[in-house]
């Protein structure tokens, strides 16, 4: 009875191990579009990047702040309710310039990122691979990679970092108007004595963070957008396994990360 | 560089080759240079072996603005092939299109627009 | 001299030769050879099943051959470089069963767009040579509508004028009558048939339509499982003996002779309790 459970591990294995090249190939591709495509007369499209950093990024900003706002207040909450054991409320200040700037700023971001553009990058790229308009592409000598990969990969990398920024920021005021109040500080008091402990380099965490999550996102929602199959169905469980799979890899990726960034 | 010679009051504009979408904007360009002038113009495409769709959407601005600027328009010369292109697009029917630079030249008042 | 003989003394555009493709471990393409020659109508028949769309896709050069050859304009399909894939994308149109037009793209924009990609035309001229192909295939006037709001046909006949707008020398057309009613269906005929004598195109269809493959073809391929049946001008499919062809021709389907024991296994395979 343990064969067919057996067989079904490695089946997927071997899925898994074929996705993750896919996911690679789809990154080395953009990159030689990056570079050779403008001597090739075949550039990846200023035009096309800027209109993706506007739905990815801009976009996105609302969201992001209205989340680490919220973030940041939660944190004071339970910071100074911990704290407040040890007489030691005041010590929340770091705590959160810590937590945020090096994982939760980022996190938010990412996570934002995940459910708002991976999935519609898995549903457009979905699909047009549903209704041919790959291959149509494809067949008028247009590579899918440098029209519709290249730039989402180069606007994540771009807005990414921008809003983890913006996250950062909005988590701070949050954290630092709910401390403000209750430990009878302004705001800009709180916010000095963070500025006061952090260095560049937690700033430097988050954003090397966030990086690396943008470019998860792009590739696990193109691979997904490219393997589509099975009509309306499957374009939605593409676009749930996107997200799905971003987040999960996302939050493993940070928990490496951190490990080796902490140490 | 196409060649272009006055005659009878009229710029000829003799386009030559392959008009495809290497030439084209060439072809253009000497047609809206010409009509900048203001004088009317006669294409000659009879030393043209092959105009694709780019060279006839030149011709198509040219008449245009010749039409804008109410001066005197026509394409001589036309092959049979390159008619066929014409009559794809129902293009035919909209030149005005005369079998020689004389014949358009020739004192017939019936013709004038 | 009727066409199909004068098409016989032109060059081939396309040729195939002993094509094997597999999906998995199944044979879809079975030792395909023919070639379709400059200026000539070839269409490629065949019910679901038979092997005909992926046969097109290896002429587009989508997939790739487990053996044997595919030359487009004398280029071997199998070890093309990219550059010169690049090349000749630019001489052949492709014209997808639904259209595969960009959705986010109007009418005409989704027309211009190889422009767009491939050349470096005045927008003036590049928008006038749009609209001239909107114009030869009666879209006049819907320039500005999105696809999601072109009925079958109108998808059909914009995707073809911008398969047309960089006047290719090689023309693709997979099922143009299929989702449409005959009327339509005849107009799009008549458009094909137009093109090849105004362009000088090559063109193949893929379709199952026979109505419309005997209204435009020059030469018919008729694929069955993977095999070509007949190859021939449309009186030669016609005065076809062989018994396969006239079924199709019938639209008689075969009677299958039915073993029942293995029948029965079918309907019952891998039920408990029997």
């Amino acid at each position: 009875m343990m064969r067919p459970v057996i067989e079904k591990v490695g089946i997927s294995a071997v899925q898994a191990i074929e996705e993750a090249g896919y996911q690679f190939s789809l990154f080395a591709e953009s990159l030689y579009w990056l570079i050779v495509g403008p001597f090739l007369q075949q550039p990846v499209r200023l035009r096309i990047i800027v209109s993706e950093m506007m739905k990815i990024g801009v976009l996105a900003i609302p969201i992001v702040i209205l989340l680490s706002f919220s973030n940041g207040v939660i944190l004071a909450l339970q910071g100074i309710a911990t704290l407040k054991d040890f007489d030691a409320e005041s010590q929340v200040i770091p705590g959160i310039a810590y937590s945020v700037t090096r994982e939760f700023g980022v996190l938010i971001a990412a996570i934002v990122v995940a459910g708002r553009s991976g999935s519609a990058i898995a549903a457009r790229i979905g699909s047009m691979q549903m209704s041919q308009e790959v291959d149509a592409l494809r067949v008028m000598g247009i590579e899918p990679v440098r029209f519709l990969v290249a730039p989402i990969i180069v606007s994540m990398l771009i807005m990414m970092p921008v809003l983890t920024l913006f996250a950062d920021a909005a988590a701070m005021i949050g954290g630092g108007l709910y401390t403000g109040i209750v430990l009878g500080l302004s705001l800009t008091t709180v916010l000095d004595r963070s500025f006061d402990v952090l260095v560049l380099y937690d700033v430097l965490q988050g954003i090397y963070k966030s990086l690396v999550f943008g470019l998860l996102i792009a590739l696990v929602a193109c691979s997904n957008g490219f393997s589509v199959t099975g009509g309306a169905e499957g374009l939605g469980r593409a676009t749930t396994r996107s997200v799905v799979m971003s987040i999960a890899m996302i939050v493993v990726a940070d928990m490496v990360f951190t490990y080796f960034l902490t140490r | 560089m196409y060649p272009v010679e006055e005659n009878g009051g009229y710029s000829v504009v003799h386009l030559t080759g392959e008009v495809d979408l290497n030439c084209s904007p060439e072809a253009r360009k000497v047609i809206l240079e010409c009509l900048r002038r203001n004088t009317p113009l006669l294409i000659d495409l009879s030393a043209v072996t092959h105009i694709d769709s780019s060279g006839i959407a030149s011709l198509v601005e040219g008449y245009q603005v010749s039409r804008t600027l109410k001066l005197d328009f026509g394409l001589v010369g036309v092959s049979e092939r390159a008619m066929s292109v014409l009559r794809l697009a129902r293009l035919d029917q909209v030149f005005p299109i005369f079998a020689s630079i004389e014949e358009r030249l020739k004192p017939d008042p019936s013709q004038d627009v | 001299m009727n066409t199909a003989e004068q098409h016989s003394l032109r060059d081939p555009v396309i040729e195939v030769d002993g094509l094997v493709a597999c999906y998995g471990s199944r044979k879809i393409l079975d030792d395909v050879s023919f070639d379709v020659r400059s200026g000539e109508i070839m269409v490629i028949m065949g019910g679901s099943g038979s092997g005909k769309s992926t046969l097109l896709r290896h002429m587009l050069a989508l997939n790739r051959a487990v053996s044997g050859s595919i030359r487009v304009f004398g280029l071997e399909m199998g070890g093309v470089s990219s550059r010169e894939l690049h090349q000749l994308r630019q001489r052949m149109g492709v014209s997808f069963q639904n259209g595969a037009l960009f959705n986010s793209l109007n009418v005409e924009d989704n027309v211009i767009f190889p422009l767009r990609e491939h050349t470096v035309l005045d927008d003036n001229t590049m928008r006038i040579m749009a609209r001239m192909k909107l114009e030869v295939v009666n879209m006049a006037g819907f320039e500005k509508l999105m696809p999601a709001q072109l009925s079958g046909g109108m998808a059909k006949r914009t995707a073809l004028a911008r398969a047309i707008v960089m006047d290719p020398k090689l023309l693709f057309f997979d099922e143009p009558s299929a989702g449409l009613d005959p009327v339509v269906s005849a107009d799009l005929d008549e458009l094909i048939l137009r093109l090849r004598d105004a362009m000088d195109v090559s063109i193949v269809v893929v379709t199952h339509e026979l109505d419309s493959a005997f209204r435009i073809a020059d030469r018919i391929l008729v694929l069955d499982k993977g095999k070509v049946l007949i190859i021939g001008t449309v009186d030669e499919v016609k005065n076809s003996d062989n018994e396969r062809v006239q079924n199709l021709l019938n639209r008689r389907s075969e009677d299958v002779i039915v073993d029942p024991d293995e029948y029965m296994q079918r309907l019952t395979d891998e039920l408990i309790g029997l």
